[in-house]
């Protein structure tokens, strides 16, 4: 069985949905922060995939995920600094807890 | 051609008084009591007074007939506007009676102004404070602009227009003490009186304007014989009002003018209350000058009036000359007695230009001038030294205390009265000296004519129709008839019109319209003239009777007496005016009026009629006026002495006689007329008042405050159910629907991350959904990119 295009999608399908149940089930913000990086990598991986399987000899798909690589790292310095504004303000990291913007 | 100097001399005497009035109401405060007051006898009324003697003396001395008619007919007029394609035009009229005028009226009164300081020194100048005493030199100058303008206009509405300004001088110099009541009532009876007569005026001048199409003096006389002789334009129609033409409207309209302003009878009233004001104010405004513009005015427009309007003229003349001569008797106030003989005399030069006696009514106003501003002064002097008492019964004796004012009075009373001795003259002809002084000559002259107009008048106009038909020369017949019939000696002129012959020869062609007038001119009623002849004889009585118990007799009040004193500053005008009047009216005023008469009184439809009495070869035909009017003064003299000699008793007990108490005390309230214009016109005027009062209560408050309901309940509906409903339902709804639109979704808002990513993972899943099963199918990128 050689590995094709499918089984890379399956993959990111899964990293994916286990970021967005992460996302959906923490209440911790930094377990959310977490799946939120697991949604990111599962794009990348995708974007990588599509690279090779529809559009070889070109580096477009690598390039972007690398900017995304850069761009998660960026995100998750803020993620962190309101992590830790929001354990300032309120002595708990429970987003649940933080529902003060609601209508 | 340009300005005389004649003119710019009398025009500069117009403007010098009115230059002082504004440097006093500047300036007066600083110069102080007594500069102020000669500052208005130099520039207020000594320069005209100078221009006014030299332009006179070149008239009287130098001048001869024909360098005056050239004077006369080439004097500037500027025009001053344009009204539609008519000018008005300003200039100075130059003739003999504006001269003989003007040197009058300067005369007199520089004489008073001169007098007024003496009579300010004593009385009180303050009000409020504030010094009064430049403020009535003021107005004395003004009313010096006013008056010199209103004789020296050429134009009817310059006339008019310093006409009023008199009329405001004479109102704020009758209220100068306006700290009292009764001046400021005097001064608005006087006001409003005056514009009553001056409606009429204006009605005069617009009729002038409308139909003559100039204001101008003598450009109306022309246009007017012009239309009367070719019954055009005011002749041409047929309107009517009371019987009168609307040629005759006219004339009385101007002379309602006159009415108001020389205080004629059903306008008389304001007089006799002007005096309240100061005394020289008086005896200048009041007595000599201003009221006489009246007489005046009715002189110049002699030349528009038909004989319809001058026998309406002579009637309100009659009426006056005779009812305030009565009233006079009873008056003890001694300045309301000259008041009431002034009204009584300016009676007499109304009735005489009625009746045609132009010369005698303009003579008789400017001898009256001298003599009545005089008297006042007297007055002025006799109240002064009095300590302010006005009561001539508390008088009496005061002969020993002020001889000069006494005789002065004396000498006012026998002109007043008409002095003399008829059909006597020293030497004789053109220079014959006749003994007699004041109203002797100008009084009796009125009369003259009037016996004339009355009682031979169906003679002089046969005599004349007659002539007349002649043509030719009859124009200068008709004016100076000749021998034939007494009525045609009465009428013979002055020597100077025999000078003036060729001058009038061009206006000879009218022939045949003077002999249509004397036709027209009816006689006048004899009952005029009788009245006229009975005052003749009151007259004396009443000024007698004053003269004897201020001066004569024993003195009644000591206290009065005792304060009696005369002074210089005011003695001097008085024996001034008293040589004025014993020698220079006649000689001089009744030619200078003699010479205006013949341009000014061309007539076309009336008759200017001349009659000298006391000339000797024309008296001698009348022994009967002459006996009748010539010894009057006699015999009123001879009963007020009769009566008063004694004090006042006798004349309480004849007061108290059955007959006569009543008629004392009709004359004692003036004939009712004060209550009765009081009753119509004061209380007629509170009444309506009160009318529109409530009707504007119940009326006109009424409608409103029903329109207010009515704007009130339209509020209530509009307001409860348009808009609380409507416009406010509108508002509310789309706020309700906004606040229930953002409950619903608020909702989903819940602040948690979890809801938030999951809602976002449902949409997505869902869009995914609908991309991926979508109906159609064929171009599905999923399907191509899963398909193979």
């Amino acid at each position: 069985m050689t590995i094709g295009l499918t089984h890379y999608l399956i993959v990111a399908a899964v990293l994916f949905c286990s970021g967005l149940f992460t996302m959906m089930t923490k209440r911790n913000a930094i377990g959310i922060l977490i799946g939120v990086e697991l949604v990111l990598n599962s794009a990348g991986v995708n974007l990588v995939a599509f690279d090779r399987y529809l559009g070889p000899g070109k580096l477009d798909g690598q390039i972007t995920t690398l900017f995304v690589i850069v761009l998660a790292a960026a995100e998750a310095a803020i993620a962190v600094g309101i992590c830790i504004n929001l354990y300032k303000n309120m002595a708990t990291v429970d987003v649940d807890k933080a529902s003060r913007l609601r209508g | 051609m340009g300005q005389h100097w004649q003119e710019v001399f009398l025009a500069c005497g117009v403007l010098s008084p009115m230059i002082s009035f504004w440097m006093l109401v500047f300036f007066g405060p600083k110069m102080g009591k007594p500069a102020a007051g000669w500052f208005a006898v130099v520039f207020g009324m000594g320069i005209p007074l100078a221009l006014a003697s030299a332009v006179t003396c070149h008239w009287w001395f130098i001048a001869d007939d024909a360098l005056r008619a050239s004077l006369t007919a080439n004097a500037v007029r500027f025009t001053w506007a344009h009204l539609g394609n008519t000018a008005i035009t300003i200039g100075v009229k130059l003739d003999s009676l504006t001269v003989a005028m003007y040197f009058m009226v300067t005369f007199v009164a520089f004489w008073i102004f001169f007098f007024s300081i003496g009579y300010m020194e004593g009385h009180s100048d303050e009000v409020d404070g504030k010094c009064k005493y430049w403020r009535f030199f003021a107005y004395l100058s003004l009313f010096g602009f006013s008056m010199l303008g209103l004789v020296a206009s050429s134009s009817l509405l310059f006339l008019f227009i310093f006409w009023e300004l008199v009329g405001l001088c004479s109102y704020l110099l009758i209220g100068f003490y306006f700290d009292k009541q009764w001046p400021q009532y005097a001064q608005m009876k006087a006001f409003i009186t005056n514009r009553v007569g001056d409606f009429g005026f204006l009605i005069g001048l617009m009729l002038v304007f409308l139909y003559l199409g100039t204001l101008d003096l003598d450009g109306a006389a022309a246009a007017f014989a012009h239309q009367y002789a070719t019954h055009t334009g005011i002749f041409a129609s047929h309107f009517t009002l009371f019987g009168w033409s609307l040629a005759t409207i006219m004339g009385v309209g101007l002379f309602c003018g006159a009415m108001g302003k020389s205080s004629q009878f059903p306008l008389h009233v304001w007089l006799p209350d002007a005096m309240a004001g100061p005394t020289p104010v008086s005896a200048l405004i009041h007595a000599a000058t201003m009221v006489a513009a009246g007489v005046y005015l009715v002189a110049r427009v002699f030349r528009l009036m038909t004989p319809d309007a001058l026998m309406f003229v002579a009637l309100i003349g009659t009426i006056t000359l005779t009812a305030m001569g009565l009233v006079a008797i009873v008056q003890t106030d001694i300045k309301k007695c000259l008041a009431y003989s002034t009204l009584s005399q300016l009676g007499y030069m109304i009735f005489g230009m009625g009746c045609g006696a132009w010369i005698a009514a303009l003579f008789h106003l400017i001898t009256h001038a001298f003599f009545k501003a005089m008297l006042f002064l007297c007055s002025g002097q006799v109240i002064e030294g009095c300590h302010h008492e006005q009561d001539m019964r508390k008088m009496g004796g005061l002969a020993k205390k002020m001889p000069v004012t006494c005789w002065a009075f004396f000498v006012g009373v026998l002109a007043i009265s008409g002095a003399g001795i008829p059909g006597l003259a020293i030497g004789s002809g053109e220079h014959a000296t006749k003994l007699g002084i004041g109203g002797f000559f100008s009084k009796d002259e009125i009369l003259a004519v009037g016996y004339a107009r009355s009682y031979q008048w169906d003679d002089v106009s046969k005599f004349e129709s007659h002539h007349g038909e002649e043509g030719g020369e009859a124009h200068d017949e008709a004016r100076r008839p000749a021998e034939p019939s007494t009525a045609g000696a009465m009428l013979v002129s002055d020597p100077m019109n025999e000078r003036a012959e060729g001058q009038a020869a061009d206006a000879g062609g009218h022939g045949a319209g003077i002999a249509s007038i004397f036709a027209k001119t009816p006689p006048l009623p004899k009952w005029m003239f009788l009245l006229a002849i009975f005052t003749a004889y009151v007259t004396p009585f009443y000024m007698m009777r004053m003269w004897w118990i201020t001066f004569m007799g024993k003195p009644r009040d000591e206290h009065v007496h005792h304060h009696a004193h005369e002074t210089w500053k005011m003695y001097v005008p008085l024996v001034v005016l008293s040589v004025g009047t014993l020698v220079a009216s006649y000689y001089f005023f009744r030619p200078m009026i003699a010479m205006a008469s013949r341009d000014a009184t061309a007539a076309p439809a009336v008759m200017a009629i001349n009659g000298e009495l006391h000339t000797p070869a024309i008296a001698a035909a009348h022994h009967w006026l002459l006996i009748g009017a010539g010894f009057a003064y006699l015999i009123g003299f001879a009963i007020a002495i009769a009566i008063y000699r004694g004090g006042l008793d006798l004349a309480d007990g004849i007061r108290r006689l059955p007959l006569m108490k009543q008629l004392h005390i009709l004359l004692d309230k003036k004939y009712f007329i004060d209550d009765l214009y009081h009753f119509v016109w004061i209380k007629g005027c509170l009444l309506l008042a009160w009318c529109v009062k409530m009707i504007d209560t119940y009326v006109v408050d009424m409608v409103s405050n029903i329109m207010a309901k009515v704007v009130m309940m339209g509020a209530s509906v509009t307001g409860n159910i348009l808009d609380a409903s409507g416009v406010d339902g509108v508002v509310n709804g789309v706020a309700k629907t906004s606040m229930d639109m953002s409950d619903v979704l608020r909702s989903p808002q819940t602040g948690r991350i979890r809801n938030y990513v999951m809602f976002a993972a449902g949409v997505a899943a869902v869009v995914l959904l609908i991309i991926v099963f979508r109906p159609d199918g064929a171009a599905n990128p999923a399907a191509v990119a899963f398909g193979p």
